[in-house]
């Protein structure tokens, strides 16, 4: 079966680190024969979330924009790789943007009750966070953890890994970091070997439905 | 000169659990005839969020033009900053990271540029008041949005000591907050308190 592993990039800055990370483990699931595409959230017209709570009654979102279109992508590909650098302690705005306008999957699964991940449709999901931060210290990316489990929770997939380098400005970016770019495309090309392994693992009836 | 108040509703449901919250802490403080209050909400702020081009580390203003120009003036005109927030998915909302995230400015202007962000004689008088509803009952649902809030009020000159926080958890609906047993008396007081601190510091 086809690997596809979809990267979303979150950051404002093209091509910085955090893309270039992002970029790397793209490389290394691309290499391992995923099919991998690349969306840049910059490039994308949406709105942030408005709070309407309309979805808690009908399952759909109010506002019909790139937003679900890349939902909907989202829900169709084995792995995604969320990038965002960090900024003021948090993901970017762009990527918390998307997040919270989740909610509508949010309601469909706990207030609804029309939508549920079983276990082995999760396992087969895999969610990597990919981040960077100028900053040396280590608990730089834990208040960013917490949104990215709340969106992996979402769309049912499983938080399978961090891929993480802060310190940048004393790296002077990615490129000179010793470890990450690597860290990255072998956990990239790592993901989609375990994704192709698990999936081979379903049952033949199991895959029509 | 009256004490300055500035306040950010940054949930995009107008009149929901946080804004009522935010509501109910400058009503204590508006019973003060020496209190002048201005609530933004962020809805309609038109603040873009931060590109990260990082030319403010040098222009010592940001490239973008629009409705921060004007909320940069009143961040350092202000006395004390409000800033309100509903948790979504375990984080401030959108609206109000953008806010956040283009304080970059002012961190520039602190950090890179070694610039006083308010006149010497404000410095250490200001104070910030982070208010947040959250529709989970968990007791932890605030803490990663905290580490966000404690930066924009760092690049401020607000420090950790000089921050108040009022977060309830467990309201969801619009109107919950209005059954919480003890929210409505404890934004009253974290006003009234608020004020009281500030006339001290201020020598008025």
């Amino acid at each position: 079966m086809e690997i596809k592993v979809l990267g979303i990039s979150g950051s404002p800055h093209r091509h910085g680190n955090t893309e270039t990370l992002l970029d790397s483990f793209l490389e290394g699931a691309k290499s391992a024969g995923a099919v991998v595409e690349k969306v840049v959230l910059k490039d994308l017209s949406y709105t942030p979330c408005r709070g309407c709570n309309a979805c808690h009654k009908t399952g759909d979102c109010v506002i019909q924009d790139d937003a679900i279109t890349l939902f909907n992508k989202i829900l169709e590909v084995n792995a995604v790789a969320v990038a965002s650098p960090i900024y003021s302690m948090g993901i970017t705005a762009e990527l918390k943007g998307l997040i919270d306008r989740g909610q509508y999957l949010w309601a469909r699964k706990f207030v609804l009750k029309t939508l549920f991940f079983p276990n082995d449709h999760i396992i087969r999901h895999k969610g990597i966070f990919i981040s960077t931060a100028g900053l040396s210290w280590d608990n730089v990316f834990d208040a960013a953890f917490p949104a990215i489990t709340a969106f992996f929770n979402g769309i049912g997939f499983e938080y399978y890994d961090n891929i993480i380098a802060n310190n940048m400005d004393v790296y002077g970016g990615i490129n000179k970091h010793p470890t990450a770019l690597k860290e990255a495309f072998d956990k990239g090309e790592k993901v989609v070997r375990v994704l192709e392994k698990l999936t081979a693992d379903i049952p033949e009836e199991k895959k029509k439905s | 000169m009256p004490i300055r108040i500035l306040a950010f509703a940054g949930s995009p449901r107008r009149h929901g659990n946080s804004e009522t919250l935010l509501d109910w802490v400058l009503a204590s403080m508006n019973e003060d005839q020496n209190v002048e209050i201005e609530k933004i909400p962020l809805t309609e702020a038109d603040i873009n969020p931060c590109r990260g081009c990082n030319a403010c580390e040098t222009l010592n203003k940001c490239v973008q033009r629009d409705g921060m120009d004007i909320y940069h003036d009143k961040i350092i005109e202000a006395d004390c900053i409000v800033l309100s927030s509903p948790i979504y998915c375990m984080g401030l909302a959108a609206q109000v990271k953008a806010l956040v995230d283009r304080a970059q400015v002012f961190r520039s202007r602190k950090y890179v540029l070694k610039l006083p962000v308010v006149p010497p004689e404000r410095k250490g008088k200001r104070l910030g008041l982070f208010l947040s509803t959250a529709g989970q009952t968990w007791d932890y649902v605030f803490n990663a949005a905290i580490p966000s809030v404690k930066c924009f009020y760092h690049v401020i000159d607000i420090k950790d000591a000089d921050i108040r926080y009022l977060m309830i958890n467990g309201v969801d609906e619009k109107g919950a907050i209005d059954y919480h047993p003890s929210a409505q008396a404890d934004a009253i007081k974290l006003g009234k308190n608020t004020l009281a601190e500030l006339k001290k510091r201020l020598d008025l």
